[in-house]
């Protein structure tokens, strides 16, 4: 019981830091006049943290998952926002139906046709690369 | 009801209505129960049939909103997890996340002229295939509206999630990393789950597609909304 209340606690504390990074990422923004959304430059300064090894994993794993894993909770008000523009979804149900359909099919199979192919070429180079790394030891 | 008080019961009933169909959808895995379909549909029925104006609703609920951002921090997570698959495949990662990007942008382009439908609809199809809080992000250098763009995002996922196996099967891709780009790639969230659903493998391709295809859409998006 206190180990989850320690986590918890851990969590939350994780959590009020990645918020207080985006605070501050925002204002640089506004002093900058950057033309990159404060979050993603937030992305950006914690990879180079975690990479750089200036801060472990643990320090922001149970905050940053907690947010990935409730992500659908945050967009839902703007879905509900869409009573304002019933009358599209109405009038052009089709047209925007149909373009997602057609859209969505076209992006899944052309990105998968691209990667089997990419991706067998990059195997074979990895396999090489494997073969050649043990025969040199 | 006061406004103060429908304000604080949208709130609630966000979350519970979200935490509810979370808890469904784990134990029984069909699509009108998963969150993006039946949380929304619950909570767009009460607003209705309650009256409850749309101010109210939003006077606490947009601090969920707000959440978005910290959320696009947290990505940074599994790209340092999965760091080694980034290094093993970094061809095959970067061109399925171009690929994916250029034909969302460019069937959306094309689309949106064979389908006539009003230009801030039109404007917002553009950000659709990444992930919420990218789209929100970048469809405003389209000129689409955020709250629009979440709506057919989520359309996007719900379709790419059901139409990727069949698709898969009818033009004969079975490689692992094939699936998880295109899901990632295609319909960021909802795909991502579908990928870990079909395999572990597929789930972390899908799952880092999704994310570096959501950075590049923000990061591309004012010279994309020059190009187009």
């Amino acid at each position: 019981m206190t180990n989850k209340l320690k986590g918890l606690m851990a969590g939350t504390l994780q959590l009020i830091a990645i918020c207080l990074l985006l605070w501050l990422c925002n204002q640089a923004v506004l002093w900058f006049g950057l033309p990159i959304p404060g979050s993603v430059i937030g992305l950006a300064i914690l990879l180079v943290l975690l990479f750089g090894g200036v801060i472990p994993e643990k320090a922001v794993k149970a905050g940053a998952a907690w947010l990935i894993g409730e992500l659908v909770l945050f967009f839902l008000p703007p879905i509900v926002s869409l009573i304002k523009y019933q009358v599209f979804i109405f009038e052009d149900g089709f047209s925007i139906i149909a373009t997602i359909v057609v859209g969505t099919l076209m992006v899944l199979a052309g990105t998968a046709w691209v990667v089997d192919r990419i991706y067998r070429y990059e195997r074979r180079l990895n396999q090489k690369r494997l073969i050649k790394g043990t025969t040199n030891v | 009801m006061s406004d103060t008080l429908l304000a604080i019961f949208s709130f609630a009933a966000t979350i519970a209505f979200y935490y509810l169909s979370k808890a469904a959808y784990k134990r029984k895995k069909v699509l009108w129960l998963a969150p993006t379909v039946a949380a929304p549909f619950a909570m767009i029925t009460l607003v209705i049939v309650a009256d409850i104006p749309l101010d109210s609703y939003f006077q606490y609920t947009h601090f969920l909103v707000m959440m978005l951002g910290p959320a696009t921090i947290a990505f940074a997570l599994p790209i340092y997890q999965q760091r080694a698959i980034i290094a093993r495949y970094p061809l095959t990662l970067t061109l399925g996340v171009i690929t994916g990007l250029i034909l969302g942008l460019m069937s959306s382009w094309v689309l949106v002229r064979l389908f006539p439908m009003p230009d801030e609809v039109a404007s917002s199809m553009l950000a659709r295939s990444v992930s919420t809080p990218f789209a929100m992000q970048a469809t405003v250098k389209f000129g689409g509206i955020p709250d629009l763009t979440a709506m057919l995002v989520v359309m996007t996922g719900i379709f790419g999630m059901l139409a990727g196996e069949p698709l898969f099967k009818a033009i004969g891709v079975r490689s692992s990393h094939a699936k998880g780009s295109a899901l990632g790639a295609a319909s960021h969230g909802s795909g991502t789950a579908k990928a870990f659903e079909i395999g572990h493998e597929e789930g972390v391709i899908a799952s880092l597609t999704m994310i570096f295809t959501g950075i590049a859409m923000v990061l591309g998006a004012p010279v994309f909304s020059y190009i187009l």
